[in-house]
């Protein structure tokens, strides 16, 4: 039986500082007996007299033009208490992470005019029970013009098709361009000179993070003119700085009450809920609770982007691959939120974790009328990887040669420069599958043993 | 939204609270009836319980099987006398689940949920059938196609229990327990002298509703239940229904799957 | 919408309040009792984490009228531990890492409780049967399986004073 619980630190010795001493060691959550007990404080666990429930009355149409909203019916229904439209909102147009320059601030509280994608909040209903909320939503009567929607990345791009931003195009601009771009060396004289070139498709769906524990939050005003938001979400501050922004409040006059989630996995991030309960604490001061269903959470909430992404590689027979381009495409879906970050985490790790002399790289951040998807456990990487390692293997098939033993001729060592022009340093995927393979009981031909990420490669072709 | 549930002590209670309200309507154990009033606009405005009718009791005279229509899935799991259903009443749900899912709940969900339903109608069971009228027997098929009246209680169903050997079920699903149907098969074939005497196939997950195989079951009277008989009767098994797309599985995967499960149903592998 | 006393026995005491039709057992524990370790998940009964205990049955609160419930006993994690000892389900989760966000926590353990009760010597596959209708979406469930059949063990080897003293 392996042991995993001990650190090996026969590699990288001299690169060991002795006063670390946690890692390998086992250290009992801190959360684990509040959990047990029942005693942990999530934010629907906390409830206050005259609470008001926040239901969203949603779009049914993919794409179109709101042509009337009538909350008259709503206003009807015995326990209805106020309806709130993008008039209400302060600041209605915002992105979450425009602080850190991301823009232009292309997602609305509520729309003003048109909707993006099927289950987009349009009118906020608050009353005195959930259950009143939800029949008075149903109740609001929309009218639409259906617009012509679009769901794959590619039609989106094509020059024919209709753009659905208000910014003219179905594409998040970076600095003036269409795409995140990587260009280093040349690879079309390199898939000229290649042995084999070998070109592949992967697509991904968007994937929903499901968490037990659906989005919400509850915002009492207090007696000192603040709020108070207890809210799920992963990011406090994402959501302090943009509620604090959309309602026009200094940032002192909110308070966040978070931390604890019942499952996030990046699902949430976004400031979906916290805004507009935060509005209709201020007029109505009174508690406001909004609190996603599971159908909410399941098909409105952002789920990871699906990715379509093109990899075209230029291998020579002894398994060195000379020229990667790639051309990836993420569905950012109706909303930027944090896609355009993640496009360009997927171009930054583009061409994976691999010397490649020649490297093409087109990242698109595309818009379509999806659900907006967002970030989930390594968004922007983690179907990047699938890409870049199914390619590998079938470089490996199609070479006759062991997956392992490509990706070693091929890794990263300290010095190599990578396509950003970065030079790599504290490479170790040529040690971690010395390793695997040494703990699943493989057998490494002699020069793959002999191999180091320390070992400074002049031109490829080491060890043969 | 809901003015009232009742919690009548009897059936003719429970049937004069129906009466009361055009938009009342029975809960057995609310698994089914709970998730729509919650979701909202289900339209209901009373809630009409069985849980204290006494509706669940499971009686066993020989080879006759009455089971209260409030009898959860969870006791008749617990019934020895009636071992040739658990594994159906194993498929269904989760345990705790089974706690309160009754058995004449089952008889009005949808597909690709109700695979007890689907036992009910391979067994060719009769349910009893009360208004304020009176009580009748109604057969399940009919149940099935038809419904009952707004006004009408099942209150308790009743079928012969298969002799050894003549009842096969299978239900396949998308993860080991707590799943709905792809496809879900349930046959009562009596042989007499190594060959089927009679057959009756009933399908999930198939359909709109639970459905009869009859070609496939005509197929297969008269023959030795080998890979040959079966595979013949299988092949037929898509002419009585019509599988749709879920998040389940699309109709194409069911209507591919479903003479394999069938096989497996009766042949074991 | 006239409202119904009903009065409850939860974790061995009586609670009386006010339920309006449609209120679930799971709203009346958390908003009229207090009692807010039950979660609302999907008010589906497809999650698991409104499992407690009916008169020693795991059942989804979520699913259950009131009303039709009134007069009988319920159990709830807030009933598990006597003050500051741990039932051995709760030291176990903590010991096994079975709990990360705990959202899912109370229906899992309220499960296996109830599992306990009725087989005190339960296989791996009686685990993964009695929890089957809760979801974790952190743990993977291997953690939960092995701590349930921890406590199973440390409740087996609880042994009686008069026992040690014989050996």
């Amino acid at each position: 039986m392996q042991d995993l619980e001990t650190i090996d630190t026969r590699f990288f010795s001299a690169e060991r500082e002795a006063d670390l001493d946690v890692v390998g060691t086992t250290v009992p959550r801190v959360d684990a007996r509040a959990h047990v007990t029942g005693k942990t404080q999530f934010y629907e666990d906390v409830s206050f007299p005259g609470m008001l429930h926040l239901k969203m009355a949603r779009s049914t149409r993919h794409h179109a033009l709101l042509k009337k909203v009538d909350t008259r019916p709503a206003e009807k229904v015995p326990g209805f208490v106020r309806a709130l439209t993008h008039k209400d909102v302060p600041n209605n147009w915002y992105t979450i992470l425009r602080l850190i320059g991301v823009e232009p601030n292309d997602e609305p509280v509520l729309p003003e005019d048109r909707v993006l994608f099927q289950g987009e909040q349009i009118v906020a209903i608050l009353a005195e029970t959930a259950e009143v909320a939800g029949e008075a939503a149903s109740k609001v009567k929309i009218e639409y013009k259906d617009l012509p929607a679009v769901f794959d990345v590619e039609e989106a791009l094509k020059p024919g098709t209709p753009a659905i931003k208000p910014h003219g195009k179905n594409y998040f601009v970076y600095e003036g361009h269409h795409c995140r771009r990587i260009r280093f060396g040349d690879v079309d004289q390199a898939f000229k000179e290649a042995d084999h070139v070998i070109e592949h498709r992967y697509q991904s769906a968007p994937i929903e993070h499901a968490p037990t524990e659906t989005t919400g939050c509850i915002v009492k005003p207090e007696g000192n003119g603040r709020f108070t938001i207890y809210s799920n979400t992963q990011a406090c501050y994402f959501t302090l700085d943009n509620a604090a922004l959309i309602v026009g409040l200094p940032f002192n006059k909110l308070r966040v009450i978070g931390g604890t989630v019942g499952g996030g996995f990046g699902g949430k991030v976004d400031v979906t809920v916290e805004p507009i309960a935060i509005i209709a604490a201020m007029l109505t001061q009174r508690p406001v609770k909004y609190a996603y269903s599971r159908e909410e959470e399941m098909q409105v909430s952002s789920p990871r982007a699906a990715e379509r992404i093109y990899i075209k590689d230029g291998v020579m027979k002894d398994g060195r691959i000379i020229a990667r381009k790639v051309t990836l495409y993420v569905d950012a879906g109706a909303y930027s939120r944090h896609s355009p970050y993640g496009t360009t985490k997927a171009a930054a790790h583009m061409p994976g974790p691999y010397s490649i002399p020649n490297v093409w790289v087109d990242a698109h951040c595309v818009y379509t009328n999806r659900t907006p998807s967002s970030a989930m456990r390594g968004f922007g990487v983690t179907i990047g990887d699938f890409a870049l390692e199914s390619q590998m293997d079938r470089i490996a098939r199609m070479l006759k040669m062991d997956p392992i033993e490509l990706r070693m001729l091929n890794a990263y060592r300290d010095g190599d420069m990578k396509a950003h022009r970065k030079k790599a340093e504290g490479c170790a995927l040529v040690e971690v599958m010395q390793k695997a393979a040494e703990m699943t009981g493989r057998k490494l031909p002699e020069r793959f043993k002999k191999m180091s990420s320390l070992k400074p490669v002049g031109s490829k072709g080491e060890g043969i | 939204m809901l003015r009232a549930i009742d919690v009548p002590q009897t059936t003719a209670e429970a049937l004069t609270s129906l009466a009361r309200a055009r938009d009342a309507l029975v809960i057995g154990g609310g698994t089914l009836v709970m998730p729509k009033v919650q979701a909202g606009a289900s339209g209901l405005g009373a809630l009409v319980s069985l849980a204290h009718c006494k509706l669940d009791k499971i009686a066993i005279k020989g080879d006759k099987v009455t089971i209260g229509a409030a009898t959860t899935l969870a006791a008749i799991g617990e019934e020895r006398g009636l071992a040739f259903l658990h594994s159906a009443i194993e498929s269904v749900g989760s345990p705790t689940l089974r706690n309160l899912a009754t058995i004449g709940g089952n008889l009005f969900t949808e597909q690709p949920y109700g695979d007890v339903a689907v036992c009910l109608l391979a067994l060719d069971a009769e349910a009893t059938v009360a208004t304020r009228r009176g009580v009748k027997k109604v057969s399940v098929a009919e149940i099935l196609k038809k419904g009952i009246g707004r006004d009408a209680i099942v209150t308790a169903v009743s079928f012969k229990k298969p002799e050894k050997g003549t009842w096969f079920y299978r239900k396949a699903m998308r993860r080991a327990a707590n799943s709905a149907s792809i496809v879900t098969i349930a046959a009562l074939l009596p042989q007499s002298k190594t060959r089927v005497a009679k057959a009756r196939i009933a399908l999930g997950g198939c359909g709109e509703k639970p459905v009869l195989a009859a070609k496939a079951a005509a197929a297969l009277e008269g023959q030795k239940l080998d890979a040959d008989s079966v595979a013949r009767a299988g092949a037929l098994l898509i002419k009585d229904t019509a599988p749709f797309t879920d998040a389940y599985a699309s109709a194409w995967y069911r209507a591919r799957v479903l003479p394999v499960h069938f096989r497996r149903a009766i042949l074991g592998e | 919408m006239p409202s119904t006393v009903v009065t409850l026995k939860v974790n061995g005491r009586a609670q009386e309040f006010l339920a309006r039709p449609g209120t679930t057992l799971l709203d009346a524990l958390r908003e009229s009792c207090s009692l807010t370790a039950a979660k609302k998940g999907c008010a589906q009964g497809t999650c698991g984490t409104c499992t407690v205990l009916l008169e020693g049955k795991p059942v989804f609160a979520c699913l259950v009228p009131v009303e039709t419930v009134a007069g009988r006993s319920v159990a709830t994690l807030e009933g598990l531990s006597d003050g500051d000892t741990l039932h051995p389900l709760q030291e176990s989760f903590i010991e096994l890492f079975a709990t990360q966000c705990g959202f899912c926590t109370s229906g899992m353990i309220m499960a296996a409780k109830g599992l306990l009760a009725r087989n005190p010597n339960p296989s791996r596959a009686d685990v993964v049967r009695a929890i089957s209708g809760n979801v974790c979406r952190c743990t993977g469930y291997e953690a939960i399986i092995d701590a349930v059949l921890a406590a199973a063990a440390k409740m087996k080897n609880a042994t009686p004073i008069r026992k040690k003293a014989a050996e």
